[in-house]
């Protein structure tokens, strides 16, 4: 069996879980079709429910008033009491800031593998990256069952999900918490208009290169990525000249990324500029000069004027 | 301002081949001969040791016996022993090889090194032996007391762009020391202060340099014997054009392939990087290099003078040794050698002289008599016009170096030389009238195209946006540009002059001409500098100043 | 307050990997390393605490011979000591063998606070520290952005995903992993360069018996397969059918 531990606040879920529900699937089908189980930790039924609709497998909630609020104690010592029970094969997580928080503590305290941040994965070997994402690793778990595998965000697509014929049953397991036992007292977390923008964690971005040509242009680049939800960026001569912040920079003296979907604007594709978005999943790359670097790496390129293709874009996305 | 002080005995400025060598014969010096202990220390600005060493190379190995006879059982990093000396002659369509290579040139007994290396090597056996390596940390000003030299100030850390402290700021020590050796290298910015506070060209010919363009490559096993080493002079470079490539193979694969172009070339429009692109092109590079892989690139001046141009090496508490002093054989090609050498000397004038109680110009004195009396001079002297002759164009060079070698150096009277960016002319001197016109009314002088261009196909040639990304170079964005241009020509008269040779001589791509609405302006991108200090020497008008950027940072020029 | 800093060596940052030929590991042949960046903003915060609350900064690293630069380097930034878990083989070991060797330097140490960063920048497993905390028995709380000590107690503020944060308390002794950028890092004197010669790092061996969870069965250099499909027709054809194929293919949108 392969457990798959969801992540939800308030009930309401992340949708990363369901990019684990994908690599769950492929670690199921590779394994000769084992089966799939949520867990879910706090009352979080709407959670719950969203979960079960999608007829991947059962799921099961772990209850106790300890685990309404997310600490690291209390999830480790609820996983820690229920996955010896359950037994699974491997155990699943998105890679998120929250997971990162309290796996390690758990694999460590079961004395099991875990394998994080994965990009894919063949049978029992994991790919994920190294060296900020200059290498590619194969690896492989090495010691006891169950073995807890986290996924990169973006990795494994959640349209991909292999829904089943009928819901899946949802049921209730008590765990016991002693919650003197949680050493954490966290406070409600909150929104903070973020000083600096951490272009790491944008799932699209939009970048402009020289062919923007001057400061006074950029607001059409601007546009586009408000009707893509993307972030701005820029490659490093816009910040030299100080027409983006020196944090919106992406290349060797800047940024390392690889979202979803890279939008090279006006951008020649000089290596310092590769090296910081080559591990972007798609690259669309608008230039006017046909031999420039970028269109070496993009996935779709249009040679032309960037001033009368992003208009057209920006009009078609803004249809909907 | 406040600033923090740091005695010693002797302070060391550079940890290249001349500093270390001077560090470790001074370590030496104080376990054979004993007495009160010396507190010695070595200043150096790259990040680590040997990060911003580069060269060829090939190493006379007399001069590492003589410091570490046990050099072999110690490790020293010698990739190969030369086994294959070969010398061509380049036409664009065909190469000529020499039958017989001239005896200076001849390479038996040597190795080919990777400098870099070496240096870190060197780094390591001065460690534990009582003297203090600071990487990380610019020499920023000469410290004068009444006419003597005192010490060094390092530079300030932590100052933004403007010019304003950062939180972090941290400013410059002043490290006094009773004996201060100067090993900053090539055109060293402290030596310049020095050449120019006391006249110590004086009597001299102009110093001359030449820039070495130098990539590290990793090709199929087995496609040349290592230990091969070859030089090459004709194409690409004209007649009154100085230098020549080098090729050398290391082991498992790896090649050292490289350009040197003279910087007193009188065509404005000449382009050493593109030159260099040229001679990979040349189907004899380039069946070398098919199916390989460019690993690091780099840049670098070397002093080309020769003995007339060395300046007086001694001031009241301060000495001048290695490439800072223009110690180098250009007809050789070797440098290194003789800069550990000229260290090694240095450490002991300056132990004798702090010994005697005396560190003033009379008794640092010794240290000229001992280099007059060394195999430095032995070997420089005889060859001291070959450089000045190829002023007078590559044929009239090979006779004089040939003339020079059967006559052991022998002449009436030196030759007199020139300082290179003087040579450059005009694009009216060199191009005739209609040129200077047509590149004013050119909009974008990036459109005077080198006159050397060639095909970059980013493979086997690289643009040079593209070759400093593997030079490693790198600098924190948030500080003050750190070659210092004083003056406007760039917007005014240099376009029509000279047509920017900056962008051109600048293997770097720190120098940029952007077209604005009122005329041309200068953009330089201090961040890609690979400090080889090609600008500081070549521009015509001589009013660029490289000053050293904040310490730490820089090319890293790992097997270079 | 008794504060530790656990750091590590990684490659410098434009290193240009060259795999072995069993493709287990890179050639290390002129390869230059630095200290983890992350864990340079650790002991930056170590030092800073201890200007504020007194005390004593340690430094560790469990690593081959050559993590004495990065251990050097911190001793010149102002750490008091430093502790290393010396062996070659730890140059390339997973989060539980490094967790584990830094758990036998620091058991009897009985620190107040341990500092990691929050990642390192060679593996980059995020798992070092937290696997530490639970050895060590300690309470933990990562990616953190701000440290504040109130007698004998942790108050700390949480970086989470898109903007939001949240601020946690807890007893020490505890475990912290830092988030990069919470300060700004200090330089190393030449006083401090000096004066670190004389500070005290004291080897460890490492302890029999520590197993990695995870073998790395090849290293490779990510390479692109798809082929780059170039767009034609005016520039409103040219959008309306790039829209399409993000949408339909990439299913990037």
């Amino acid at each position: 069996m392969i457990l798959v531990v969801a992540e939800q606040r308030a009930g309401v879920l992340n949708r990363a879980t369901w990019e684990a529900v994908v690599a769950a699937q492929r670690l199921a089908q590779d394994a000769g079709g084992l089966p799939i189980r949520i867990a879910v930790l706090g009352a979080g039924d709407a959670a719950a429910q969203e979960l079960a609709a999608a007829g991947v497998g059962d799921v099961v909630v772990l209850s106790d008033p300890a685990l309404e609020t997310y600490t690291p104690d209390g999830y480790v010592m609820a996983l820690a009491t229920a996955i010896p029970s359950l037994a699974p094969q491997f155990v699943v997580l998105p890679h998120t800031y929250q997971t990162r928080d309290f796996v390690p503590a758990l694999a460590a305290r079961l004395n099991r593998p875990l394998i994080t941040d994965v990009t894919g994965l063949s049978g029992e070997t994991f790919t994920r990256p190294m060296f900020q994402g200059k290498l590619a690793a194969e690896v492989r778990p090495t010691g006891d069952r169950p073995c807890f595998v986290t996924c990169q965000i973006g990795a494994f697509r959640a349209d991909q999900v292999k829904r089943g014929g009928a819901a899946s049953s949802v049921t209730t397991h008590a765990v016991t918490i002693d919650r003197s036992a949680i050493r954490q007292t966290p406070d409600a977390p909150f929104q903070e208009a973020k000083q600096s923008v951490d272009l790491t964690q944008a799932q699209r971005i939009v970048a402009v290169g020289r062919g923007i040509k001057s400061r006074e242009q950029l607001p059409v680049a601007e546009r586009l990525a408000k009707a893509l939800g993307a972030e701005l960026a820029a490659s490093r001569p816009i910040c030299d000249s100080g027409w983006l912040p020196m944090e919106r920079q992406i290349g060797s003296s800047g940024q390392t990324v690889a979202p979803k979907l890279y939008v090279a604007l006006g951008i020649s594709g000089a290596i310092q500029h590769l090296v910081g978005m080559k591990g972007s999943r798609t690259v669309v790359a608008i230039n006017k000069d046909a031999d420039a670097p970028i269109f070496e790496i993009a996935d779709y390129g249009i040679v032309g004027d960037l001033f009368e293709i992003v208009p057209a874009l920006i009009a078609e996305l803004e249809k909907k | 301002m406040e600033r923090e002080t740091l005695d010693v005995d002797v302070l060391i400025v550079g940890g290249g081949p001349a500093g270390l060598s001077a560090a470790l014969r001074l370590a030496q010096l104080q376990e054979q001969r004993g007495g009160e202990r010396l507190s010695i220390a070595v200043l150096e600005k790259a990040r680590d040791a040997g990060a911003h060493m580069l060269s060829g190379a090939l190493l006379d190995p007399s001069t590492l016996r003589e410091l570490v006879p046990d050099f072999r059982e110690k490790g020293a990093p010698l990739a190969a022993e030369v086994q294959h000396d070969r010398v061509y002659f380049f036409t664009q369509t065909s190469s000529l090889r020499f039958p017989i290579i001239p005896p200076p040139l001849r390479n038996h007994g040597n190795y080919i090194v990777s400098l870099n290396r070496l240096v870190r090597w060197l780094a390591e056996q001065v460690e534990g032996r009582g003297v203090d390596f600071f990487t990380g940390f610019a020499g920023q000003e000469v410290l004068i007391d009444r006419d003597r030299v005192i010490g060094v100030r390092t530079g300030d850390r932590g100052i933004d762009r403007h010019g304003a402290r950062k939180p972090t700021f941290e400013p410059g020590v002043d490290i006094l020391a009773k004996i201060t050796i100067f090993c900053d290298g090539v055109r060293g910015n402290l030596t310049k202060e020095l050449l120019r506070r006391y006249q110590l060209g004086r009597g001299r010919q102009p110093e001359q340099f030449a820039v070495g363009l130098k990539e590290l490559w990793a090709v199929p096993s087995g496609r040349i014997e290592p230990g091969t080493i070859i030089h090459t002079m004709g194409y690409p470079l004209r007649h009154a054009e100085f230098g020549g490539g080098f090729i050398y193979a290391m082991p498992d694969g790896e090649l050292s392939v490289g350009f040197v172009a003279g910087l007193d070339y009188k065509d404005p429009l000449f382009d050493p990087h593109m030159a260099f692109n040229r001679f990979k092109r040349h189907s004899f590079v380039r069946r070398l290099l098919e199916g390989g892989q460019m690993i690091r690139y780099g840049a670098k001046a070397l002093p080309e003078g020769g003995w007339n141009t060395i300046p007086r090496p001694y001031v009241d508490g301060g000495l001048i040794a290695g490439d800072a002093g223009g110690f180098l054989n250009s007809m050789r090609l070797k440098g290194i050698h003789l800069a550990m050498q000229t260290g090694m000397l240095a450490a002991e004038t300056a132990f004798e002289a702090i010994r005697a109680g005396d560190t003033s110009a009379a008794q640092l004195v010794r240290y000229q008599e001992k280099i007059d009396s060394s195999p430095v001079r032995a070997e420089l002297y005889p060859v001291r016009n070959v450089h000045q002759a190829f002023d007078y164009g590559l044929l009239s060079g090979l006779v004089f170096a040939g003339l020079t070698v059967l006559t052991r150096g022998r002449w009436v009277e030196d030759l007199h030389g020139q300082a290179g960016h003087e040579r450059m002319q005009t694009l009216t001197a060199y191009y005739g009238p209609a040129s200077a016109e047509a590149s004013a009314g050119k909009t974008r002088p990036a459109s005077i195209t080198s006159s050397n261009a060639t095909e970059v196909d980013r493979r086997l040639t690289f643009d040079k946006v593209t070759n400093v990304h593997y030079s490693g170079t790198a600098h924190d964005e948030d500080q003050p540009a750190h070659l210092l241009v004083h003056t406007d020509v760039c917007s005014t008269i240099c376009g029509q002059e000279y047509g920017h040779p900056c962008i051109r001589f600048c293997p770097a791509n720190v120098y940029e001409i952007l077209q604005e609405a009122d005329g041309p302006r200068l953009q330089i991108n201090a961040s890609n500098c690979v400090h080889c200090k090609t600008c500081d020497i070549m521009d015509p008008y001589g009013v660029i100043t490289w000053v050293p950027p904040e310490g730490g940072q820089g090319p890293q020029y790992n097997g270079m | 307050m008794k504060i530790a800093v656990c750091i590590k060596q990684v490659p410098t940052r434009e290193w240009q990997p060259r795999i072995r030929d069993d493709k287990r590991w890179f050639r290390d042949e002129d390869v230059s390393y630095e200290m983890n960046e992350p864990d340079a903003y650790a002991l930056e915060e170590a030092l800073r605490l201890r200007e504020t609350h007194g005390g004593e900064v340690v430094v560790c690293a469990a690593g081959p011979a050559r993590i004495q630069q990065v251990l050097r380097e911190a001793l010149a930034r102002g750490a008091d000591r430093a502790l290393h878990v010396e062996d070659e083989a730890l140059g390339a070991a997973d989060a539980f063998v490094s967790a584990g060797a830094l758990a036998a330097a620091l058991r009897d140490e009985r620190c107040d606070l341990v500092l990691t960063g929050l990642q390192s920048d060679d593996q980059g497993h995020a798992q070092t520290g937290v696997i530490l905390a639970e050895l060590l028995g300690t309470p933990h709380s990562t990616i953190i952005m701000e440290v504040q000590v109130q007698e004998g107690r942790l108050r700390v503020k949480r970086e989470l995903e898109g903007g939001w944060f949240q601020w946690v308390s807890m007893p020490l002794p505890a475990l912290l992993t830092i988030q990069s950028g919470i300060n700004q890092l200090r330089y190393a004197t030449l006083k401090g360069i000096m004066a670190a010669k004389k500070k005290e790092i004291r080897k460890i061996s490492l302890p029999a018996g520590l197993q990695p969870a995870q073998e790395i069965v090849s290293l490779a250099l990510p390479s692109r397969t798809k082929q780059t499909q170039i767009i034609g027709g005016s520039p409103q054809e040219a959008a309306l059918e790039l829209l399409r194929r993000l949408r339909e293919e990439a299913r990037a949108l």
